[in-house]
């Protein structure tokens, strides 16, 4: 194996809801821990620039591309990736409605614009179109032409403020 | 369409969704094999070098390296690949022909330890003078791509078509189809000539090209992103001497493609670099290899149109150029369709056009959503808005005049048409609000009609459908999800044949050892051609289960009907599986149905046979045109597509605005730009894809339910429609707004500012391209 790396990193985290500590090359890439060595692929890697989006996890609840995060950058925080949001074999209320409103067809930008919905509606609970528009602009869909994702968030909103009530 | 529908049509969710919301969708970047390597090309900095010296044995000594291949090991094996012409090499063998052609690649237990070894490739080239666009490839003295012409073959075309490989220097094919009589053009009272420009945009998909490749035991075993894997193991099995019957192509989820992920990309290097190693390989490209793998053609459309004075098409004379790129790949087949689709679904005395394929030193140009349909009903429908202003006659009355009724043929020999065109027409101006309000400064509404023949040309499907004891049905077809939503449309289908709930149906997972055979997921033809294969293999199922069930209550078959997995004779229902069990004994059985269907092979049609099925776009758009600074706001944005029947409503709206966007972003600002030979925006922080900040204000798509289509409960295939009307819906709409026409994409406001300043200035002063016209 490589003879390049210069010293191991310890790092420790809850990834999805678990405490997690991990060594990691310094120059391992989250996108690339979370994938090959937790074998969470549903973070998925599209331009590997942190420009489309398809690879953004939470961390510490915000939005984040894990193809420019190195891995050792996350040590300490709480990490949120797609397979931590179902419950108990239940959607997470933005996985309901994506999946209710069709808001995806391949599927590779899913987990990703499902997080980023996410950190949306934990920051404001009832967004109008604009502000969806605004905030799911920060990743690309190539196949829906979006507005079926501005519906499944708005219907995410309602569902969230119901489960609230 | 009487019958109430309980599976086909309905609101339930796609049966994939839970797979791709909960991240649990596997597609092939997801493959890892033990032992797997990671591979790593080394790829040209020359548009056109001639390779004079290659030698790899250094980089093959580097720490982790497995294997390292270069032309060398091309030797015994057919090392070039393509569609119609076998031009392409797996490696670069004598020469290099664009910036990013392969010229090596290495196989090593990390991706970075394969970087590090390319860099120890040692090659000297000898740079050749390169030919970076259309003109300069025909220019006289341009230089020659292909010195010898590569192996290929002409399509036996019937009435009127005619193809011509290798027809002029740097034109690698030409596709010419006529009817009628020349002597039409003098019936006409106008002949309008215009030249229209399209440029070429990058697929995007974001699932990279990537394959998955082992080679063990005398068998070639690969996962790859691709859209046809059957043609992909006869090319495989074509290159490496190798028997099909040992060639295995697994087909996860595909993350998108719009057309790029047809034919070889990156599996004949894996599977070289398997075979070489043996070890299995991944090589996944990042997405600057996407870009540099397979673009869009950019084109020149000159078209000399004769009209009567009221507006009635006589005859058309068109020249379509195509930037096919460095390797020929699909271009003869997009120059056939753009050929022969350019003169829209339109009623005319007399047709001659000419499409070439020129080759350039740039990206190869390959399948596009839309096929050659975009580019032609760019330049058709842009020209079609001209002419009807030219003559001062309504734009919408003008293509109403002149459109194909339903059940019409498309030209002599062909089939009718199966959408009724009038219809969605009225639809989308109703939409857009056309000829209604008051006028504002600035604004202006823009109509037209995309159109392509969709499902292939002559294609095959054969699909299986099988049912076990206790009533679960496994639809097993070679059409592969790819974002369209098929395996949602297939099973509901079935399973409304079967008259069971759609959760009773599932998807086989596609390995072409035991996947029936299917051409490609492509050209729309998934709903009108493999769909009748798998209504014919459903039927064929429930055929034979209701033989069975016949000879068990001893009465006729025609006196059953399958009902949730019971056969109902006078109105009494009787459960199969205890039948089955009884009969076959505790281990139960499997009924299996097969389906075949392809269209007729018919000389007389001008490509090979009838075409299935017609596609048309409907679209509408109104524009705000900033005078000031010439910026294009489209505030509203209207498609529709003909369905003929929603088998998903939700998955039929999603492929029409998806292409729509597609189209949006094609006509105001994506675009691959150039340096020469040099692509300068190259993938996603230089490159601009429409985001969701880009949509109109008002953006509908409507999708139609005609039900005039051959597929299953008079479905259609409508994947590509939606984006073919939106550029030229966009320049007429600018148009419109303020009075200048831009015949070239992407509709910049540089363009659209000079073309206002010029305006002002006079048509004298008119340098550019987009010139102002005078009235007849």
């Amino acid at each position: 194996m490589s003879a390049a790396v210069a010293e191991i990193i310890a790092i420790s985290l809850t990834l999805n809801g678990r405490a997690h500590s991990a060594r990691v090359a310094p120059q391992m890439m989250l996108a690339d821990f979370l994938r090959d060595a937790c074998g969470l692929t549903g973070t998925k890697i599209g331009c590997d620039q942190a420009t489309c989006g398809a690879c953004t996890v939470l961390v510490d609840g915000a939005p984040l591309a894990a193809c420019a995060t190195f891995a050792w950058q996350i040590d300490g925080c709480t990490v949120t990736t797609i397979e931590g949001l179902a419950t108990n074999a239940a959607l997470d209320p933005v996985q309901e409605a994506f999946k209710a409103k069709s808001a995806f067809q391949c599927g590779y930008c899913t987990p990703g614009m499902i997080l980023l919905a996410k950190a949306l509606l934990a920051a404001n609970p009832s967004p109008d179109h604009a502000a969806i528009r605004d905030w799911i602009s920060a990743n690309v869909c190539r196949c829906t032409g979006y507005q079926m994702i501005v519906e499944a968030v708005e219907d995410a909103a309602r569902r969230l403020r119901e489960a609230a009530r | 369409m009487s019958a109430p529908l309980r599976a086909v049509g309905t609101a339930l969710p796609r049966v994939d969704a839970d797979l791709k919301v909960t991240g649990a969708a596997r597609y092939t970047v997801d493959v890892s094999l033990p032992r797997m390597l990671h591979v790593k090309v080394l790829r040209s900095p020359h548009a056109h070098a001639r390779l004079a010296h290659i030698d790899a044995r250094a980089a093959a000594a580097m720490p982790g390296v497995a294997a390292v291949v270069t032309r060398d090991d091309l030797r015994g094996l057919n090392a070039t690949y393509g569609y119609f012409i076998k031009d392409q090499p797996i490696v670069a063998l004598d020469k290099v022909r664009y910036m990013g052609d392969m010229v090596a690649a290495v196989a090593a237990e990390t991706e970075e330890q394969a970087v590090r070894a390319l860099e120890r490739i040692e090659v000297r080239y000898e740079p050749l003078p390169a030919a970076a666009t259309i003109e300069a490839a025909l220019a006289a003295g341009a230089p020659t791509l292909f010195e010898t012409p590569a192996p290929g073959i002409v399509p036996a075309y019937g009435t009127g078509a005619s193809g011509f490989k290798d027809p002029a220097k740097n034109v690698c094919y030409r596709f010419c189809y006529t009817t009628g009589d020349p002597a039409a053009f003098a019936r006409a009272d106008h002949v309008f000539k215009d030249e229209f420009r399209f440029s070429r945009m990058q697929h995007y998909h974001l699932e990279p090209f990537v394959t998955v490749a082992r080679v063990e035991g005398g068998e070639i075993e690969l996962w790859s992103s691709c859209q046809n894997p059957f043609p992909l193991r006869k090319e495989l099995a074509r290159i490496f001497n190798h028997p099909e019957q040992n060639i295995r192509v697994h087909v996860p989820f595909v993350g998108a493609g719009y057309g790029a992920k047809n034919n070889c990309k990156t599996e004949p290097v894996a599977v070289l670099l398997a075979k070489k190693s043996g070890r299995p390989v991944r090589f996944c490209m990042t997405q600057e290899e996407n870009f540099l793998t397979q673009s869009q053609h950019a084109a020149i459309l000159r078209l000399e149109t004769g009209v009567t004075r009221d507006g009635r098409f006589v005859a058309r004379r068109s020249e379509i150029l195509l930037d096919a790129g460095a390797y020929s790949d699909a271009s003869p087949l997009v120059a056939e369709k753009a050929g022969y689709r350019i003169n829209g679904p339109y009623r005319w005395e007399h047709i001659d056009s000419r499409c070439d394929c020129v080759m350039t030193n740039t990206t190869p140009a390959g399948p596009f959503r839309g096929f050659g349909g975009t580019q032609a009903s760019w330049a058709s429908e842009s020209q079609i808005d001209m002419i009807a202003r030219r003559l001062g006659l309504d734009p919408v009355a003008v293509r109403k005049k002149n459109l194909l009724k339903l059940g019409e043929a498309y030209v002599p020999g062909e089939s009718g048409m199966d959408s009724n065109l009038a219809e969605g027409l009225d639809l989308v101006c109703r939409e857009i609000g056309y000829g209604r309000g008051k006028r504002t400064k600035g604004r202006g509404i823009g109509i037209a009609i995309g159109f392509k023949d969709s499902g292939g040309v002559n294609k095959p499907a054969e699909a299986q459908v099988k049912a076990t004891t206790t009533g679960g049905i496994i639809v097993n077809c070679g059409t592969v999800e790819i974002g369209q939503g098929i395996q949602t449309a297939f099973t509901r289908i079935v399973a409304e044949l079967f008259a069971c709930p759609p959760a009773r149906v599932s998807y086989a997972p596609i390995n072409t050892d035991a996947t029936p055979f299917d051409q490609g997921t492509n050209a729309s033809s998934a709903i009108v051609v493999m769909g009748q294969a798998l209504e014919r293999a459903a039927r064929d199922c429930i055929a034979r289960i209701l033989d069975f069930a016949a000879a068990q209550l001893r009465c006729e078959a025609k006196d059953l009907r399958l009902e949730n997995w019971s056969v109902i004779k006078d109105n009494q229902a009787h459960a199969l599986a205890p039948m089955i069990m009884r009969h076959f004994g505790g281990t139960g059985f499997e009924f299996v149905g097969r389906g075949f269907f392809k269209p007729e092979t018919d000389h007389h049609a001008p490509l090979e046979a009838k075409c299935v099925s017609w596609e048309i776009g409907w679209g509408a758009a109104e524009v705000d045109v900033d005078e000031e600074t010439g910026r294009v706001t489209v505030c509203k944005l209207v498609v529709s597509g003909d369905a003929g029947r929603a088998i998903h409503k939700d998955a039929c709206r999603g492929q029409d605005e998806g292409a729509a966007i597609m189209g949006l972003g094609q006509a105001l600002f994506e675009t691959m730009r150039f340096d020469g030979p040099e692509l300068v925006n190259i993938a996603a922080a230089k490159y601009r894809v429409p985001l969701a900040s880009d949509l109109p204000e008002t953006f509908r798509a409507v999708t139609q339910e005609q039900g005039h289509g051959p597929g299953p409960f008079g479905a259609k295939g409508m994947g590509e429609a939606g984006m073919l009307p939106v550029a030229a819906a966009i320049a007429n709409a600018i148009e419109d707004a303020v009075g200048v026409r831009i015949t070239s994409l992407p509709l910049s406001p540089e363009k659209v500012l000079a073309a206002l300043d010029a305006k002002r200035r006079g048509p004298d002063s008119w340098a550019g391209p987009d010139r102002p016209y005078e009235k007849p």
